[in-house]
């Protein structure tokens, strides 16, 4: 339950440097830790903005000055044997400061809005060609409208008809909608975990993807991925859902099992009863039933929202469709161990 | 003598089933952002002491004439998984082919493509690199199906 934070490890973690296992288990520190996620963000922007610096060539006289200083005897005091690169280090955080001030403070407070046909509303007032939205301001379309949103340099939200969706956050590590009814289309082509979508039942991560998502008032709603991963989640509840893929969410219960969009159209009925009866009856004897092997992303999604003997019956259909691999215990992902259970994921995963 | 070569014969043939091999996915297994608009994904097992020499080719029949282009075969911040974005034209029949050499072990896979990506029953896995026969046929089944 308690994991140990990973704020130490994100520059290699970000950087690629890190073995397969301790970059596993930062990631699935950053799944559950907001704190470590909001470093990591930051660790993210600060190492763009490292990798945007120009290159310069330092002035000869540095270099002579240090191989004099290289040359110095050791009869010198401490302070001034390093005198030279202690300078160096206090000029590097200076322009790094100068840099963070004067970039940070660029960094866009608003995005632009195109009305793209019908009649579209920023902030209650009609707009005409291209405007601007800043967090707190609402983007309406009336029933036969649509419109763009540029979501600074990360991507792009198309707003479908009679669709109500308010700006909440435009950080560098946070670009955050509000879906209060609609439909909207995004494609974000930024690293994962910098795009948030709320709705009144769920909330939409990006994790490096292109989805639409859908919603009533209530919370009633739909997502469908068509690129990558999409994280969506409530109180703690969590579904995965890859492209080609389609999630529920519902007022009070959150997001629900995913499925593929290609799945036996009796096992996604299923399902929706399922969901309804808080994932206990008789669907899901149909679910076990008319699962293929790309359909044990449902089954495996199903394992935390069953007790025994349901779960035991889940995990043996999920192992009659793939073999299980030798790293994941039975009775560890009965017990719903979340190491093992992911582990299980990655390697499903090869079959969806 | 014979039975000694046939258990050696036997025995590498074994050697080879479980050897050097590539496995298929959707761009969703990598679990990569960076794959995630790619055509498909693959990882190559069975090679753990060298870097696996890969090379990806997609092979064509557009408008009835025959097609060839080199592919770069892209990989991640993951070890030894690869991915396979499209740089061939929309239009026609498509496959890709890819080749893997690991020492002394050999890997080979054809890829047919279809409307909506990579077709994963209809790819077969080799122990080696596909032959031009191999590649033709697959081509023209494709071309028959559609």
């Amino acid at each position: 339950m308690f994991d140990r934070h990973v704020n130490t490890q994100l520059a290699s973690y970000l950087d690629g440097e890190l073995p397969a296992p301790e970059r596993q288990r930062i990631e699935r520190h950053l799944s559950s830790c907001e704190t470590c996620r909001i470093e990591c963000d930051q660790v993210r922007t600060g190492l763009s903005m490292v990798h945007a610096l120009p290159l310069a060539s330092a002035p000869a006289a540095i270099w002579n000055a240090i191989e004099a200083a290289t040359h110095q005897t050791h009869s010198q005091p401490a302070w001034f044997r390093y005198r030279i690169p202690a300078l160096a280090a206090v000029l590097t955080v200076a322009i790094a400061a100068i840099l963070y001030l004067t970039l940070g403070h660029r960094h866009q407070s608003n995005w632009d809005v195109v009305g793209l046909q019908g009649s579209t509303a920023v902030d209650s007032k009609p707009i005409r060609g291209t405007s601007t939205v800043k967090p707190g301001e609402w983007i309406e379309t009336a029933s036969s409208s649509s419109a763009r949103v540029q979501i600074g340099a990360i991507g792009v939200v198309e707003v479908g008809p009679a669709t109500r969706l308010r700006v909440t956050a435009i950080r560098p590590s946070e670009h955050r909608l509000a879906l209060a009814r609609g439909e909207i289309h995004a494609k974000i082509i930024a690293p994962p975990k910098l795009f948030f979508v709320d709705t009144p039942s769920a909330t939409a991560e990006d994790l490096g993807c292109e989805y639409s998502l859908k919603t009533d008032e209530d919370g009633l709603g739909l997502l469908h991925v068509t690129l990558g991963w999409v994280s969506f989640q409530w109180k703690g509840l969590e579904s995965l859902v890859p492209a080609g893929a389609s999630c529920r969410t519902r007022p009070h219960t959150g997001p629900g099992v995913p499925y593929f969009d290609d799945a036996p159209e009796e096992l996604i009925q299923a399902l929706g009863t399922l969901a309804a009866t808080n994932y206990a009856g008789s669907s899901l004897d149909v679910v076990l039933r008319d699962a293929r092997v790309r359909d044990t992303l449902t089954l495996w999604h199903l394992l935390p929202r069953t007790e025994s003997p349901d779960r035991q019956r889940i995990y043996e259909r999920i192992a009659a469709l793939s073999p299980v691999p030798t790293d994941v215990s039975r009775e560890r992902a009965l017990q719903l161990d979340p190491d093992t259970l992911a582990r299980w994921r990655e390697a499903l995963a090869w079959t969806w | 003598m014979w039975r000694f070569l046939i258990v050696n014969v036997l025995t590498l043939m074994l050697a080879g089933a479980e050897g050097f091999t590539f496995v298929l996915a959707s761009p969703v297994a990598s679990q990569q952002f960076q794959f995630k608009s790619a055509t498909f994904v693959f990882r190559a097992e069975g090679c753990d002491s060298t870097a696996p020499q890969i090379t990806a080719t997609a092979e064509g029949i557009v408008k009835g004439e025959r097609k060839s282009v080199e592919l770069k075969v892209a990989s991640g911040p993951k070890p030894g998984i690869y991915a396979v974005f499209q740089n061939w034209p929309p239009e026609g029949q498509w496959l890709v082919n890819l080749k893997g050499a690991c020492g002394n072990m050999t890997a080979g896979a054809i890829v047919p493509i279809g409307p909506k990506g990579f077709i994963r029953e209809s790819s077969k896995i080799l122990p080696r690199p596909a032959t031009d026969n191999e590649i033709e046929t697959t081509l023209r089944t494709q071309g028959g199906k559609k």
